[in-house]
């Protein structure tokens, strides 16, 4: 009855030293959602790059449409129908819409660009998926979600049969997704088959048929996606019990804690207006709230990335400026920014680089820390955080991005810090780094360190928090006390829609 | 095996022995070395040769680490100009007393020195503000200076030619030291000097991950700012070592041609040497590699009575040949020949 139109049967792929693909399975029929799971270098990748002709299989068959195919480039997938659309867009920002749409393809007339029908065209195709933008201006000027949107519409309109999805949605607020995946439903309804990569399962019970699970290079399994739990699809994930994670407790303050870090109506203009907030010694505090609300510019605003222009900041008492991320860092505080790719980690330079990085900045210029030292900090981080890379040379631009985030994690903890603000620290990481970095976290809390913990979950801000700060159009709407039960999630949401009340 | 085959450095020797081989095929003395007891010091082809390039090497040491922030300096060849005309001017202050030149020097040599070094690093502080601090970009910032300060080195001379024959600067150019022309001895401490400021500070870690990554590195606690204006900075300063020698070789200064192209032979320099022009790691190792190799062509179009008009043909085809082969493609091309044929030793003996 299913009308399979790829199959992959048998598939092996070795790189230097690792298998990175073990005989795994995987079909993809007419109208369906397929959903492919797995932890960082569970082989998600490899098995995606194989099917777009980036990387070569050693063994095993794909069959396309009835026929077996071997994708030598990507170039070649595109043109038997297969369009991948990755997570960061990969379109001209500078061009318009239209131009995105059509770029290498324009129709012509009189041996020139045939500008309006570009345009009208361009509208139409956006139509479809209920956008109506002006697709004259530049890509640039349209949020993430339309910009993921027009890659999508680039690719079908050229001719896709088979449209790959590499984690769309991490950098997409609620609303966006929605949008997103009304997208991808129109085009199920078509017939299209669609690959669907991401680390949020909710999404992944929301718009998938099946579901197939990937570790470590081996197929774990194909389930239908309305036959399987969340609990039993985390542990065919991550292959251990899962208890533990949802088990985690937020920290014990101890009763009259000092005061560790405090701010009173700090702001600046463009940033946030003001923000107070207090975190005692050994505690965890949490911001929810929307994208754009105000958190990052917090965080920024404590760390000194964004110079503050009035109110006071006290750290453990004394009345403080922090004017720069250097004076933070010599002030005992810590800062794993949102954006990892631009503000954390140095690409080609290695793990241990990297990880070493910013305790050198502290200790100035003309005190290196001694090699062996270096080496010896890398490998304890690259344990205790069980990083996965062959060595501590290993450029920190070739790990995979749950292993980068634990990278800039070590580079913070290595700096042994009494403030400790993470922003956004597990996106686009799948579940057992995630659950991973939050027990890390507590854990450092029980040893004295104050943790701001920033995240869009709202799932993980209840479960492991002392407090919630909760941020509305670049203020703070509203602060809840733990402990917290059932109701604590309904209560944000209404603070974050504006119904609850303020504190 | 795969690893030497990968790394860029061992393309520049490649070239550079293959470049020497060439010379020796046709001229079998040209290795030879001699030693001139009266002067005290080491005669020779390859002695010219290191002895040559030292005011490029000088230069490109500094270039290595304003490349690896991601920059570039084009007004060095000026800061050479400007150093040679700030000593000579200095040295003969006296001039409309005494036109005719002799053994000294009105202004004391250390100061002479100083003074060059000093003004040399302070129009290199000017690049570094207006790349670090007006976020100009590196081109068009240092642009100012390549035209203005051959500029401000007419101005310093007066539009004259000064002459000297003063002998301590003499010295710096045609002394000898260990056996060795002074510049080969200078140019050794230099590289010396750079390389242990780099390795054994934490100075080289920051360049590099400036160069990569500037938001995050500040994130990270950096000041990104501090390292930048440092750099260009230093490839002034060293820019006026280099003024020095090439004015004392001529014993005069010449604000039009002093330094003419440094920029150029210095930016090739450290491509030749494997340092990527888009910043981050940077290899000092191969720098002075590709300033011998440019050094290398030169001398061997001279030697060998080349026409002068072909030297820059020349120059630019061995340079060509370098850059393909250190090319990202060829040289995985090469390793996984390599590789291939390691393996095909391990089974199959036939081939």
């Amino acid at each position: 009855m299913r009308d399979i139109i790829l199959s992959m049967k048998g598939i092996e792929i070795a790189f230097p030293g690792v298998k990175a693909l073990n005989k795994v399975d995987f079909s993809l029929a007419k109208g369906e959602v397929h959903a492919l799971l797995g932890e960082n270098g569970a082989g998600k990748s490899t098995l995606i790059k194989c099917l777009t002709g980036v990387n070569h299989k050693d063994a095993g068959t794909i069959v396309y449409k009835g026929k077996e195919i071997n994708p030598s480039s990507p170039q070649e997938a595109i043109e038997l129908g297969i369009s991948t659309v990755f997570q960061e867009i990969n379109l001209c920002q500078n061009l318009s819409v239209s131009e995105n749409i059509f770029i290498g393809r324009q129709p012509m007339r009189a041996g020139r660009v045939f500008w309006k029908e570009i345009n009208r065209r361009a509208s139409e195709i956006l139509e479809r998926f209920d956008v109506h933008i002006d697709v004259t201006r530049p890509l640039q000027h349209y949020s993430t979600a339309i910009q993921q949107i027009v890659s999508i519409a680039r690719a079908v309109d050229i001719k896709a049969d088979v449209l790959i999805l590499d984690e769309p949605t991490s950098s997409l607020d609620e609303n966006e997704v929605e949008r997103l995946f009304g997208v991808v439903r129109e085009l199920k309804r078509a017939g299209m088959g669609i690959i669907f990569i991401t680390h949020f399962l909710d999404q992944v019970f929301e718009i998938s048929d099946r579901i197939t699970v990937l570790r470590n290079g081996n197929l774990v399994g194909e389930y239908a996606a309305d036959e399987i739990t969340k609990l039993e699809l985390v542990t065919a994930m991550i292959g251990k019990d899962m208890i533990k994670i949802f088990d985690l407790k937020p920290p014990t303050v101890a009763e009259g804690a000092d005061v560790m870090l405090a701010a009173d109506r700090l702001g600046a203009p463009g940033a946030i207006d003001e923000i107070s907030l207090t975190v005692k010694k050994g505690e965890m505090i949490r911001f929810a709230g929307l994208l754009g609300s105000g958190r990052t510019e917090t965080a920024q605003l404590l760390f000194g990335v964004v110079k503050p222009t009035h109110g006071q900041m006290t750290l453990k008492g004394k009345p403080t400026v922090v004017k720069s991320p250097s004076d933070a860092i010599g002030k005992n505080m810590a800062f794993c920014p949102e954006d990892r790719k631009r503000d954390g980690i140095i690409g080609d330079l290695t793990v241990r680089e990297n990880i070493m990085l910013a305790l050198q900045s502290r200790r100035g210029m003309l005190k290196p820390i001694p090699r062996q030292e270096q080496q010896e900090l890398a490998e304890k981080y690259i344990k205790m955080l069980g990083i996965a890379t062959p060595d501590a040379e290993k450029k920190v631009g070739e790990l995979s991005g749950g292993n980068q985030q634990k990278v800039i994690l070590a580079r913070w903890m290595a700096t042994d810090p009494e403030v400790l603000i993470l922003d956004e620290p597990t996106r686009g990481i799948d579940v057992g780094a995630k659950a991973e970095i939050q027990r890390l976290t507590l854990e450092l809390c029980a040893n004295g360190v104050s943790v701001v913990f920033i995240s869009s979950e709202l799932e993980e801000v209840i479960r492991c928090s002392n407090r919630i700060l909760i941020m509305r159009d670049g203020k703070k709407a509203g602060e809840l006390d733990g402990p917290f039960g059932e109701h604590t999630q309904s209560d944000i949401l209404k603070i974050i829609a504006g119904e609850g009340a303020s504190a | 095996m795969e690893r030497i085959i990968r790394s860029k450095l061992t393309w520049a020797a490649v070239a550079e022995l293959l470049i020497l081989l060439v010379c020796l095929i046709i001229r079998p003395d040209f290795f030879s070395i001699s030693y001139q007891p009266q002067n005290g010091v080491l005669y020779g082809s390859l002695i010219d040769i290191l002895n040559r390039s030292a005011e490029i090497t000088i230069i490109a040491m500094g270039m290595t680490l304003v490349i690896a922030t991601g920059g570039t300096d084009l007004s060095v060849g000026a800061s050479v100009a400007v150093a040679g005309a700030l000593a000579l001017r200095l040295m003969r202050w006296d001039i409309y007393a005494y036109p005719t030149p002799g053994d000294w020097s009105i202004t004391p040599f250390p100061l002479v020195i100083l003074a060059s070094l000093v003004v040399c690093a302070l129009m290199g502080a000017f690049n570094g503000f207006l790349v670090s601090r007006l976020k100009i970009q590196p081109i068009i910032a240092t642009l100012i200076l390549m035209v203005a300060g051959r500029g401000i080195a007419q101005i310093i001379t007066t539009g004259k030619q000064f002459t000297i024959l003063y002998s301590p600067y003499k010295f710096i150019s045609q002394g000898s030291l260990l056996f060795l022309p002074a510049p080969i001895v200078i140019m050794a401490v230099v590289v010396a000097a750079v390389a242990l400021f780099t390795r054994k500070t934490a100075f080289g870690l920051f360049v590099e991950s400036v160069g990569v990554n500037p938001s995050a590195s500040r994130v990270s606690g950096l000041n990104s700012k501090r390292v930048v204006l440092l750099v260009y900075t230093l490839t002034a300063f060293l820019a006026g070592i280099s003024g020095l020698i090439y004015s004392s070789r001529i014993m005069s200064n010449d604000s039009n041609n002093a330094g003419k192209d440094y920029e150029l032979d210095a930016i090739l320099s450290v491509v030749i040497g494997g340092t990527s022009m888009s910043g981050g790691k940077f290899n000092l190792a191969g720098t002075v590699m590709g300033s011998i190799i440019i050094r290398t062509i030169i001398t061997f179009v001279y030697y060998f009575s080349i026409a002068a008009e072909a030297t820059m043909a020349f120059k630019a085809l061995i340079v060509a040949v370098v850059i393909v082969l250190q090319s990202e493609p060829v040289r995985a091309r090469l390793a996984k020949r390599s590789q291939m044929r390691t393996a095909m030793k391990g089974g199959d003996v036939r081939a």
